[in-house]
């Protein structure tokens, strides 16, 4: 009896949905306006789906669960019914990526890496409608006039009109609200007086004290001759044809020398060469260091970098084959002299190429490769026992999820001042804070904790410095414009008029980071378009842009979609 | 001991690994996520991505990867990690040593105290001295062991400095051998403060169980009998009373040891322990299907195993319990 009662109210509801809507289809041709875009009598069809954030949980990236939040709200405020759904960065990353038209909006960040300090890599790979179908342009952008802008930044070797064209770009991101950007977070690196000569430790542009340079030129202020640093990651591999985690790129880094390196300033300087001479548009010449020698004894020569550099062409070195796209040809002039022919001009050469790639043995590692020809493997699965290079640290110990060990190299030009460099891994972010405070690390190179925790601690403790620096990376919410509502312009200007991202710097983050509003950091000032105009006039100007667009809203406030 | 039976039980813990070894096999590749997220960067290409596939072995059919796991492990081997790029085995070689130890170490001690103070709570029935002792058990028991590892760091290490928080060994220094390891006090001031966390928790149940079976013990009469000859109070306790009341507790650590060897991931992970827990979590999060399904199938290996000794252990124990089936 029940059952059948039940369908009958059913049957009634669907009869009378369906009565209703065909009424509202016929007698409502056009929506009755009442004021300032307020519809009564509305078109079914003209309702948003609800839209869908997607962010890391709470307990895993706070600030972007939080900052979701208050967009979730701002949304909702604008008359757009949205909620936040939260899943691991891994399960996150494979709907992005992989599933290219199941996602509307997530958070997702850019980390800071030397190599990025030149705009090509955030101007060309983030935005190129190449990378549409299966790049990092997940959001599916696409528009001629910024390809043709990043194609030419990317063969302008005069680097100011280089500059002009960044520029564009930048401001040509903001007027397609392409991403939502929020901020560049700060880099807090604590270290111990004590320890370290504080007048040695370098800040470097967009990196923070955590570099290179601090690890080779900062100078013992006591007896302490341990670099003694924390990582809250395993080591993955210690080897110079791998890209893997972070922690590994700041080993790589020591060990291996390269032909540049990027200085404080986030420029690219001579590191193993003595000069490098642009010789025309397509022609490097490189002259290396006279006496360099790698840590088996064996002297640094020409065959050597361009057998490095010519690795990545064998297809056993995968991850490094875009960083050597153009180069045609290397041709050794003599033991210290040789020459790079470009298939076309590459501004980004010195950075992204010169700069990036490690010199690695030609004795050592030719061999490895021929092997690795006729396995399915390639040179990223080879775990050399004991790492040679020829750079500032030679390598003394692996204990798997617990330390690495580097010694200083004495033979080397520039000769660490410190005897080792330990980094340990620590998972345990309060740990690590407490054996910064009691001496069992000297160095806190990583800290994702409270950043106003760590500055209490460090003001009560009389013996350790904070370096607060902002970050060459930064975060943001990207949309997909694949996808209604944001394939439509408006909406996403609306969108960026809605993030207050002077609240979400000081709510989210408590002041400790730097409101963002371009892929450039504001601390590269060369490349930085320092007059970005984005509406940041919060709701009222959100209404406008969206009333000016056809967008309205029904007696509730809910949002409808143009007609 | 019947040997038919034996066989049986070998018979049933193959088939149980091979269950086991199935269902971690699908369960990871249904479970959402990617193994080539950890690769996603923007010089990152289509071709890196197909070459990673092919790599892995994920380019084949699931049946056919099904099929080549399961023969290889049949030989033995446990393939090679996506994330290290490295044979699983000797990547679990590294670290199953020190998970080892501090289980072992922690079981001993937590074992050893459980079982003493379970007899003189039993004696002592009622005492304030019970009282306390019974509510700090279950304190200990209940606490939860981020915490608890917390406030010893806070306390012994950042306080007082007396202990080290993290790690098996001072930066930079390391042991020759894993004898040379062992026998060095250095390596038993790291273990202290994780050991301690872990004894807290496991204390509790040996503890109540040999509490209560001693309760048991305590009333039969031949403990009466014994008090009744003017034996001494502890003649009684440990070799009347314990001896007996202890079977249970024993079987119960078999099967804990069995528990305890996956479960330290908290542990490892507040003091920075190098062990199987924190190589785990990694391995799931990572996706790397290969070390999670190995370091989960050596985890039920030792699970299983334990528990077939626990059932050996009864038998052998208590000639009441006859093994077969009770025929």
């Amino acid at each position: 009896m029940m059952k059948r009662k039940w369908l009958f109210w059913f049957g009634l509801a669907v009869l009378l949905t369906v009565v209703i809507s065909a009424c509202s289809n016929e007698e409502v041709k056009e929506d009755v306006v009442k004021e300032e875009n307020v519809v009564v009598d509305v078109d079914p069809t003209r309702y948003l789906d609800p839209i869908s954030i997607l962010s890391r949980p709470q307990s895993a990236a706070p600030d972007e669960y939080e900052t979701a939040i208050l967009i979730r709200d701002a949304l909702i405020e604008l008359g757009a019914e949205t909620e936040v759904q939260t899943m691991p960065w891994e399960q996150l990353a494979d709907i992005v990526w992989y599933e290219r038209d199941q996602w509307q909006m997530t958070g997702w960040q850019m980390a800071a890496r030397p190599e990025r300090l030149d705009p090509d890599e955030f101007t060309y790979n983030l935005f190129h409608s190449q990378g549409m179908v299966d790049g990092y342009n997940f959001m599916g952008y696409n528009n001629p006039e910024y390809d043709a802008l990043a194609e030419a930044q990317r063969v302008e070797v005069n680097q100011d009109v280089r500059a002009d064209l960044i520029k564009q770009a930048q401001q040509l991101i903001a007027d397609d609200a392409v991403y939502h950007f929020t901020v560049h977070p700060d880099i807090n690196i604590v270290y111990n007086k004590d320890v370290f000569d504080e007048g040695t430790i370098t800040d470097m542009t967009g990196m923070g004290a955590r570099n290179f340079w601090t690890y080779v030129n900062a100078e013992p202020s006591g007896d302490q001759t341990d670099i003694i640093l924390n990582s809250a990651d395993n080591v993955q591999a210690v080897n110079p044809f791998y890209i893997s985690g972070s922690t590994d790129s700041w080993i790589t880094e020591l060990i291996w020398d390269r032909v540049m390196r990027m200085n404080d300033k986030g420029l690219p300087e001579a590191w193993a060469a003595e000069s490098v001479k642009w010789v025309d548009d397509t022609t490097v010449s490189v002259v290396l260091r006279d006496g360099m020698t790698f840590h088996d004894g064996n002297p640094v020569t020409a065959e050597d970098v361009k057998f490095s550099f010519e690795a990545p062409k064998t297809g056993e070195v995968p991850m490094y084959q875009p960083f050597v796209e153009y180069i045609e040809e290397i041709e050794v002039l003599n033991d210290l002299e040789l020459v790079f022919h470009l298939s076309q001009p590459w501004a980004a050469f010195e950075t992204a190429s010169l700069a990036k790639l490690n010199i690695v043995p030609k004795h050592i590692w030719e061999p490895i490769l021929t092997d690795l020809q006729d396995s399915p493997e390639n040179a990223e699965s080879f775990q050399e026992d004991v790492p040679v290079g020829s750079g500032p640290y030679k390598f003394d110990a692996l204990r798997f999820q617990e330390e690495v060990v580097l010694e200083a190299n004495e033979e080397h030009f520039n000769a660490p001042k410190f005897d080792r460099w330990i980094v340990r891994i620590i998972p345990n972010m309060e740990a690590a804070l407490g054996m910064i405070q009691n001496g069992e690390i000297n160095f806190l190179a990583t800290y994702t904790g409270d950043a106003e925790l760590l500055n209490t601690r460090v003001e009560e403790a009389g013996n350790l410095e904070m370096v607060t620096s902002v970050d060459l990376g930064f975060r943001f919410f990207a949309v997909n414009q694949r996808l209604e509502p944001f394939n439509n312009l408006a909406f996403r200007k609306a969108l960026q008029a809605v993030i207050d991202k002077q609240l979400i710097t000081q709510i989210v983050w408590k002041g400790f980071a730097t409101p963002a509003d371009s892929v450039i950091a504001p601390t590269l000032e060369f490349w930085k378009n320092e007059g970005i105009e984005t509406p940041t006039g919060g709701i009222a100007e959100a209404r406008n842009i969206l009333s000016e667009a056809g967008f309205a809203w029904d007696e509730d406030g809910k949002l409808l979609k143009p007609e | 001991m019947n040997w038919m039976y034996l066989l049986r039980r070998i018979g049933q813990m193959i088939l149980t690994l091979w269950v086991v070894a199935t269902i971690l096999f699908f369960i990871f590749r249904l479970m959402p996520g990617n193994p080539l997220a950890a690769y996603i960067d923007p010089t990152f290409t289509a071709e890196q991505q197909q070459e990673l596939m092919r790599q892995f072995g994920l380019d084949k059919p699931l049946w056919e990867q099904y099929f080549i796991y399961m023969a290889n492990l049949l030989q033995g081997e446990l393939g090679q990690s996506f994330f290290y790029k490295d044979s699983v085995t000797s990547i679990m070689m590294n670290v199953l040593p020190n998970t080892i130890y501090l289980m072992v170490f922690s079981f001993v001690i937590a074992y050893v105290l459980g079982i003493l103070f379970g007899v003189l709570f039993a004696w002592y029935r009622g005492s304030k001295f019970e009282t306390i002792g019974l509510i700090a058990t279950l304190i200990t028991r209940s606490a939860p062991q981020f915490w608890v590892g917390m406030v010893l760091l806070a306390i012994f290490s950042f306080h007082f400095g007396w202990l080290p928080s993290g790690g098996v060994s001072a930066a930079g220094s390391q042991y020759n051998s894993e004898w040379d390891k062992l026998t060095s006090l250095e390596f038993y001031k790291f273990l202290s403060l994780p050991a301690f966390t872990l004894i807290f928790y496991l204390i509790g149940l040996p503890l109540l169980l040999m509490r209560s079976n001693m309760l048991d013990v305590l009333g039969d009469t031949y403990v009466e009998m014994a008090k009744m000859r003017g034996l001494s109070k502890y003649r009684i306790m440990f070799k009347y009373g314990a001896r007996n009341a202890a079977l249970p507790v024993l079987t119960a650590m078999a099967v804990g040891i069995g528990y305890t060897i996956g479960g330290n991931v908290i542990i490892e992970t507040v003091f920075s322990w190098p062990g199987i827990g924190r190589l785990l979590v990694n391995a799931v999060t990572a996706s790397d299907y290969p070390l999670a399904q190995g370091a989960f199938l050596v985890i039920a290996a030792f699970m299983i195993f334990m528990n077939f000794v626990a059932d050996l252990l009864y038998g052998l124990l208590d000639p009441k319990i006859s093994a077969g089936g009770g025929k």
